[in-house]
């Protein structure tokens, strides 16, 4: 075989060059940027700014000449030394060349699962992370996000893979990478490798799935300048929480736990002050000449109650320029971009600012030999709140009474720090005082690369490529004297800094050659990854002389309890070699492999070594004879396939041995009695496990590609199960067996099931009405099939700050991070009902009536059950895109069928008793009375037991499902007659607004709630207060090109 | 053509093959940076380290189920559940996790006894990892093993003393058994033989002082060894004659003899030159400001503070019950404690209160009015977190002075700051030791000895430099209210003149103990050794008393041959008995 190729590639032929010129059979223009290849090598030409290109060809040859938009055609070269083709109109996407794992591929050869994203779609979605953007654009990948700038997303392929991390692979010009900060303008395609066909190729690391971005290039002609830019407004979301004003307030409060500031019977009286507590004016302390901001901070009731929510949520500007600069020629190209993104967030001071810049280059040296890089910097400006968590601002929306204003009489932060208010801190203040906080991130990323022709079928390619990310942040807390809580507390100082570096260093040899019928191409290749991280964090505090950021450093503070600790120091290698096999009979009888070997220095080496293969198979019956006259059906594929992928993702960084460590907080103690200094000590921190080794998926992956009625509709649809074994499991240790962190151990299975569907239509009404239509379905069961031996459930608490425990229980059987506890089945009537319940504990009228499960009669702890799922039953999307003469518009809506959420926050504003807190609107009429039995809301009262709010229950679940208007694009592109004598070729305005409309049944903030830790998979649909990703936004942008 | 071809294919190939070669598996030898590995400690400095490892869970900090619920204090499994205090705060606050231990409604799973189960099993393991250490380091002298292993094994028993008098029938695990079967280890024997054997070996082999004050000494071990004893209500020679050598010859770590401190504030100072001092038999040593960002001060007691204004600013926890403050009561004329009526007649309030109290209320419960150390007077419930379920008091023994605040205070960075103090947890006080000898005589020997240590400890508490004052200054660095003209209330406390018979005697004693060591973590311990039914007439008495003032007592009630101890965590019994055999039974009850 291989002595085949060498004969035949020392063929060598008379070559004369050749003029071609390719033009669009729409409007009869030159296409600029055409790919010009001679079939079979990967030699070729990009057309130029007049649509020509000049190649060395030979009588006999066959160019394959593609371009985005159109239907690729083959030219069979003759004796004219001058061509003209003229490319098909029509978004056939079956012979578009669409980039997959460490390669490309003709969309028509794919047998494995590949979603192609339509990238215009997705940047009509204006928002500063990538990985956001991806929501609703390709099927079979659920996104889901969050409202914070710079937030990051939950991003599963197909199913939930992991209890952990299950952030896909990105792979950015063929170097992993970071692919949330890419610039979105500089994208020139996205594929998601969904199944192990397509991704087995990245083996230990393709499980999540692989979503693999290539960026623009120049193409050959001369530069063009283009310039987009946009400006808008975010708007905060009206209705907030919800809350009581002050009266309802305190009348609720009154009710249920009192306050000594509330006094009155059968209606509480709002004094005029609460600090001094309960102070009417006139009272002692009310005199403005004895405030005292420790001792005697005087502020004034809000009598009317202070909309929390909107004193922090403002609208927000955001801001977008960029400028590309391209151009080339058929030896080399080049791309150059920069931009500025300003993305407010709508919390007070959240924002994210990102100047970036690109800049891509390829070179042709010779005919056969390329060289070029790809490099992307940027650097960002981005503090960070933590999300989900009952301790941020957004939390302290609903925490925060009402009666309590902004402001004290003085102009100072009012707060909770007199009698009977809550544990709650002021919102304002905390955002307002985060304003100097910062949080830097420096990123260099990209690769440098050659490729190699050689004996006319081979291409050889190095890459050195990878991510090198420096992050600094530093943030001041002062003392919130206002507050209740922690208003000793010194003010301190932390600062930040850290970086992480990622080389990946590949090396690959591609064969390709046509037999007559046969198809035959080969890759092998190489690579090895390198990653290292390491960060410091020092912290001072009592801050004395001055508070202010040109003060504050690390040598200005007390030196006394000072704190200097490593963070995140981790490391990874791998070392791998991989292969793949593609082999086509016919253009009809498609065959795949892929086999690749990873080791990994997680493990120990006997277990550090991974195989992983897949094999995959298409067949094209629109191309058999029988169906070759079935004039509707343009090509219908079916493939399928199986194979297997590994995940490390969670894998901790040494897992394999015993270890032991010294650190202050753990191992540390003053044995001299002296009170300020401890000696070292050491302890056990793991027991490691030569066992452990990778997590293996297993891929099952059928489906066909249909395009009919005249290429106007193509559908995709496939089924898969992915089942995941050898899960990394921290297991429970006895306690007996002390407390050293238990190395991970493979045990117990998930199982996905699900479908992807996705359709587009291709219309007009005439010639100038042109429509696209887009529609995606994803659906996936993840279910538990078995834990680790012995193991029956686990209990997970989520990473939010739950007062009320576990709310998941992970259970053979079940779907992964089912809600789990007691269900409500509605509130005690009466004293007789009470009676005539099962025993209870501290059941009583208008405290929960839970279900007896097991109808014992008694309610205990077995009658805890399942109750609620947090995942779709599908989630969908629908793109419109239509232009009518120069006018263009898109819509995209994107919605999510069936989940449960848990709204947590009503734990806090249901329940009085609850710290005090802020309470929904509607609380005294909705909530039980002797009167009202058949309420929504429990009654009022201090206790607070099992039967109300010490344990989780299904009184927190509500339905998350949702459709919303995600975008809304209306643009005008000025003809470009009017503009071509000012130089301008293109110039087009648009109008957009984003998340026009949700329609939803669920009565939190935004029924899209992320996992509260994006690297666990285990309890997530559970809602804290999240930063809302449905809040609108109206842009106007312009596009221009020169 | 080919020549350039040639060119570049055999150096490229030469390159791969470079890189294959450079890629095997050194490659992938990665060593755990910033870990320790196992062969780096066996000499003397490894294994000394892992002693300090061991000492550092003493504090509940820092390891497997660290928390407020593994605080060596015992606020909750000791104090709260014994009617010393109110569990405190927002009636909602802890409804999950504190309320059920302080109601005794506690099921298998409530995550307090899941955290203080764990906690005291890491003590062990760290101590048994100290013990297995001790054979490898072949540079350690004969006194060298006898010490490290006298302290290493005295530290075990704490733990499993810990555990058999919270959870009674616990597995026992030495160093002998592997990790990995330390899990299938029944929990079928009373543990109480082997703690004693342990004691036993620590008192036989450690010095009797150390060169550092914070480590267990022969007469640390000693008073373990007789604290162990008590337990299990042996009143008998044995457990006396350690009394009397501990009373005779007793001193701690750092050489002093054991003594009752003139002013008994001292003991709960954080103060560097205060605490470590005669009475403090042994203690867990707290530190502020050294690098652990608070986890090795007093973090177990973080959230036992006043709230709002007070020290602290949080979290308004443990408030002292009105059932402990009327037991401070006492006769007008005798100055003796009202044993029997102290609940009846009216209650002790605020300053305004005018009936004859024992001065040590006021160093043990933050009353209003009363000079809360040097933060002025307390005000009363405005440092009170919610009336309507704490009462009206705060706790006072494990606070901070204001002139002590950011030295015996964390300044590290973290929100806990002003909640982490360097106060020492007393595990045994002087006192202690007194009041066992005297419980011995009540029981087995002679009331008029008895009577007199019950006095050693009154006598103490009548040292009227120690009391409280009004508008005085708190002097941190002696522990004393300075300007001594008008006691803060009532004080009258007076001596013993006759013990007539024994159940007066065994009244007085155990009453003595209450108001001596309140707050202190003691309390259910005490009424557990004293027996079930005393244990639930006491629990069930504050109960009805006080569930008028702490809502959520409301259905708490001591149900007998069950609540003297906790559930085994519902977790544990599932994974011991997950491969099949029973490895763990529940407590009787549960």
């Amino acid at each position: 075989m291989l002595l085949c190729c060498l004969v035949s590639s020392l063929v060598v032929t008379a070559q004369t060059k050749y003029k071609g010129k390719v033009i669009g059979s729409d409007d009869k223009l030159p296409i600029i940027g055409a790919s010009v290849r001679i079939q079979g090598s990967t030699t070729g030409a990009v057309t130029d700014v007049n649509g020509e290109f000049t190649l060395t060809l030979s009588p006999g040859q066959t160019l394959v000449v593609s371009y985005i938009g159109y239907q690729s055609q083959e030219v069979k070269v003759g004796a004219s030394t001058t061509l003209t083709v003229t490319l098909v109109a029509g978004s056939n996407a079956l012979n578009e060349v669409v980039v997959t794992g460490y390669g490309s591929q003709r969309k028509k050869d794919i047998t494995g699962s590949v979603a192609v994203v339509n990238v215009a779609n997705l940047k009509s979605v204006p928002g500063g992370q990538a990985s956001a953007l991806l929501q609703g654009q390709a099927a079979g990948v659920t996104v889901i996000n969050n409202g914070a700038p710079g937030g990051n997303s939950a991003v599963r392929v197909r199913g939930i893979t992991s209890i952990g991390n299950t952030n896909p692979l990105y792979v950015i010009d063929g170097v992993q990478g970071n692919f949330n900060d890419v610039n979105a303008n500089d994208i020139e395609s996205i594929q998601v490798l969904k199944d192990a066909g397509s991704a087995a190729i990245y083996g230990v690391q393709g499980s999540n799935g692989v979503v693999v971005i290539t960026t623009k290039k120049g193409k050959s002609g001369r530069a063009t300048i283009s310039y987009d830019a946009y400006y808008g407004s975010q708007k905060p979301l009206s209705n907030g929480f919800r809350m009581a004003g002050s009266q309802e307030y305190a009348d609720a409060i009154q009710r249920s736990v009192g306050s000594v500031q509330y006094p009155g019977t059968g209606g509480a009286i709002l004094k005029d002050y609460i600090t001094p507590t309960a102070a009417n004016e006139g009272d002692p302390g009310t005199n403005p000449a004895t405030y005292n901001i420790n001792s005697n901070q005087i502020t004034k009731t809000n009598k009317v109650g202070t909309d929390w929510f909107h004193e922090v949520f403002k609208s927000a500007p955001r801001t977008f320029h960029n400028i590309t600069a391209s151009g080339g020629s058929d030896k080399s190209n080049y791309l150059m971009s920069v931009n500025y993104l300003n993305e407010q967030g709508t919390l007070l001071n959240t924002y994210l600012k990102r100047y970036a810049m690109r800049v891509n280059t390829n070179f042709a040296i010779g005919d056969h030999i390329r060289v070029g890089e790809n490099a992307y910097l940027y650097h960002k400006d981005n503090p960070q709140i933590t999300n989900q968590n009952e301790g941020n601002a957004i939390s302290y929306t609903y925490r925060q009474p009402p009666v309590i204003p902004v402001y004290d009489i003085a102009g100072n932060f009012a707060g909770t720090k007199s009698q009977g208010l809550s544990n709650s801190s002021n919102p304002v203040a905390i955002q307002t005082r985060a304003g100097n906080n910062k949080g830097y991130n420096w990123t260099m990323q990209g690769n440098v690369f050659a490729e190699v022709d050689f004996l006319k079928h081979f291409t050889a390619r190095t890459s050195i490529g990878g991510t090198f990310t420096n992050y600094y942040y530093y943030s001041f807390n002062p003392t919130s004297v206002e507050n209740a809580e922690g208003n000793t507390n010194p003010n301190t100082f932390q600062e930040n800094a850290g970086f992480s570096s990622t080389w990946i260093w590949t090396n690959s040899i591609t064969y390709n050659q046509k037999f007559g019928k046969h198809d035959v191409k080969v890759f092998l290749g190489e690579e090895a990854k390198n990653y290292n991280q390491r960060g410091l964090r020092a912290g001072r505090s009592n801050y004395t002389v001055a508070t202010t950021p040109v003060y504050v450093d690390l040598d200005t503070g007390s030196p006394s309890g000072q704190s200097n600790q490593n963070i995140d120091i981790n490391y990874l290698r791998l070392y791998s070699l991989f292969g793949k096999l593609d082999y086509a009979y016919n253009d009809r009888y498609l065959l795949s492999g892929t086999l690749r070997r990873d080791g990994a220095s997680v493990f120990s080496p006997d277990h550090r070594y991974g195989t992983f293969y897949s094999v995959t198979a298409g067949w094209r019956i629109s191309q058999e004879s029988f169906l070759k006259n079935v004039s509707w059906l343009n090509d219908f594929k079916l493939r399928g396939g199986y194979g297997e992928l590994g995940s490390i993702s969670n894998i901790e960084k040494f897992n394999a041995t015993n270890l032991f460590a010294a650190n202050p907080q753990n191992s540390y103690y003053d044995i001299n009695g002296v009170g300020n200094a401890a000696t070292l000590g050491i302890y056990r921190s793991q027991i490691g496990n030569l066992l452990t080794s990778w997590e293996t998926d297993k891929v099952t992956n059928v489906g066909f590609d249909a395009t009919i009625l005249n290429n106007k509709l193509e559908i995709s649809f496939e089924l898969y199960k992915k089942d995941i074994t050898g899960l990394l499991f921290k297991p429970d240790l006895a306690d007996p067996q002390g407390g050293a962190n238990p190395a991970y151990v493979n045990g117990g299975n998930i199982s996905n099931k699900g479908i992807d569907f996705s359709l587009t239509y291709h219309g007009n009404v005439g010639s100038d009405f042109k429509f696209d239509l887009t529609g995606n379905i994803t659906s996936y069961k993840s279910r538990v099939v078995s834990l680790p031996d012995g193991k029956k459930y686990y209990d997970f608490t989520s990473d939010g700050s739950t007062r009320i425990g576990a709310f998941t229980r992970f259970q053979p059987g079940q779907p992964m991070g089912e809600f789990y506890g007691y269900v409500v089945e509605r509130l005690f009537r009466d004293a007789a009902d009470v009676t005539g319940s099962p025993t209870q504990e501290s059941a009583a009228p208008g405290f929960f009536k839970y279900k007896d499960v097991n109808n014992d009669g008694k309610i205990t702890p077995d009658d805890r059950t399942f109750f609620g799922n947090p995942n779709p039953n599908f989630t969908y999307s629908f793109t419109l895109n239509a232009t009518y003469k120069n006018f263009d518009a898109n819509a995209f809506f994107y919605g999510s069928q069936g989940n449960k959420n848990i709204n947590y926050v009503k734990y806090w504003t249901d329940f009085p008793q609850v710290f005090k807190g802020g309470v929904t609107k509607g609380i005294l009429a909705n909530s039980w009375t002797p009167t009202n039995q058949n309420a929504t809301i429990p009654v009022l009262t201090a206790a607070a037991n099992f039967s109300n709010t010490a344990v989780f229950n299904s009184y927190y679940m509500e339905s998350g499902s949702y459709f919303r208007l995600k975008n809304l694009t209306l643009g005008y592109s000025i003809p470009k007659s009017q503009i071509k004598q000012i130089g301008v070729s293109k110039l087009r305005v648009y109008l957009q607004g984003s998340n026009l409309f949700t329609i939803t049944k669920y009565k939190g903030l935004d029924p899209e709630i992320q996992p509260s830790n994006l690297d666990k998979n285990t309890s997530f649909g559970i809602d804290f207060g999240s930063y809302p990703a449905n809040q609108k936004v109206y842009l106007i942008g312009v596009q221009a090109t020169f | 053509m080919k020549k350039i071809q040639l060119k570049l294919i055999i150096p490229l190939c030469l390159l791969l093959i470079c890189a294959v070669y450079a890629c095997k598996k050194s490659f992938l030898d990665k060593p755990a940076l910033g870990q320790i590995d196992p062969a780096l400690l066996s000499n003397k400095a490894g294994v000394e380290s892992l002693l300090i490892g061991a000492y550092s869970e003493l504090d509940g900090y820092g390891g497997k189920g660290a928390g407020q619920s593994a605080a060596p204090s015992n606020w909750m499994f000791g104090s709260i559940t014994g009617g010393d205090a109110y569990k405190g705060s927002d009636p909602s606050d802890g409804a999950n996790d504190q309320t059920p231990v302080a109601t005794f409604n506690l099921p298998a799973s409530n995550s307090f006894i899941v955290g203080k189960y764990a906690s005291l099993y890491d003590g062990v393991q760290r101590a048994n990892d100290v013990l297995r250490g001790i054979p490898n380091a072949k540079d350690l002298t004969a006194d060298d093993i006898k010490r490290i292993s006298g302290e290493a094994r005295f530290l075990r028993a704490y733990f499993f003393f810990e555990l058999r008098r919270n959870f009674f029938m616990v597995p026992y695990v030495d160093e002998t058994i592997e990790l990995k079967d330390a899990g299938s280890v029944k929990n079928d024997k009373d543990i109480y033989p082997m703690i004693e054997a342990d004691f036993k070996f620590a008192m036989d082999n450690l010095p009797e002082t150390q060169p550092q004050r914070g480590r267990a000494n022969k007469y640390a071990a000693m008073a373990y060894l007789a604290k162990v004893y008590m337990a299990q209500a042996k009143y008998g020679t044995e457990t006396k004659n350690l009394l009397t050598t501990l009373m005779t010859s007793g001193k701690t770590a750092g050489g002093q003899k054991y003594a009752l401190n003139d002013h008994f504030q001292q003991n709960f100072s954080p103060e560097a030159g205060q605490k470590n001092s005669a009475e403090s038999v042994f203690a867990v040593q707290a530190s502020v400001n050294d690098g652990s960002l608070g986890n090795n001060s007093n973090q177990g007691d973080n959230l036992n503070f006043p709230y709002n204004g007070g020290p602290g600013g949080c979290c308004g926890f443990f408030n002292p019950s009105q059932w402990l403050a009327n037991s401070y009561k006492t006769d007008a004329t005798t100055g003796l404690p009202l044993l029997d009526d102290f609940n009846s007649g009216s209650p002790v309030t605020d300053v305004t209160y005018t009936g004859t109290l024992d001065p040590r209320i006021d160093i043990t419960i933050g009353r209003k009015g009363i000079p809360y150390l040097d933060w002025g007077p307390h005000p009363g419930d405005a440092w009170i977190r919610n009336p309507g379920s704490d009462g009206h008091f705060s706790p006072k023994k494990n606070v901070y002075s204001k002139s002590e605040v950011g030295t015996n205070t964390s300044t590290e960075n973290t929100w806990t700051s002003a909640l982490s103090t360097s106060n020492n947890v007393n595990l045994i006080r002087y006192s202690d030791i007194i009041l066992w000898a005297a419980e011995c005589e009540v029981e087995t020997g002679s009331l008029a000895t008895a009577m007199s240590l019950v006095n050693q400890v009154r006598t103490r508490a009548g040292i009227q430099s120690g009391w409280v004052y009004l508008n005085s200054p708190y002097d941190a660095s002696k522990s004393i209210y300075t300007v001594q003209t008008t006691p803060a209330a009532n004080y009258k406390v007076g001596l013993y003149t006759v013990f007539p018979d024994q159940a007066y005697a065994r009244k007085a004693v155990r009453f003595e103990r209450k108001i001596e060591l309140a707050m202190e973590g003691h309390r259910f311990f005490d009424l557990q050794r004293w027996g079930s039914a005393y244990q639930a007439a006491e629990i069930n008495a504050f109960f009805a008393s006080d569930k008028s003032i702490d809502i959520t007592l409301k259905d708490a009630h001591f149900t007998q041959n069950q609540d003297e101890y906790r559930p085994i965590p519902q977790a544990q019994i599932d994974i011991s008995n997950s491969k099949g055999p029973i490895v763990l039974k529940q407590n009787p009850g549960y």
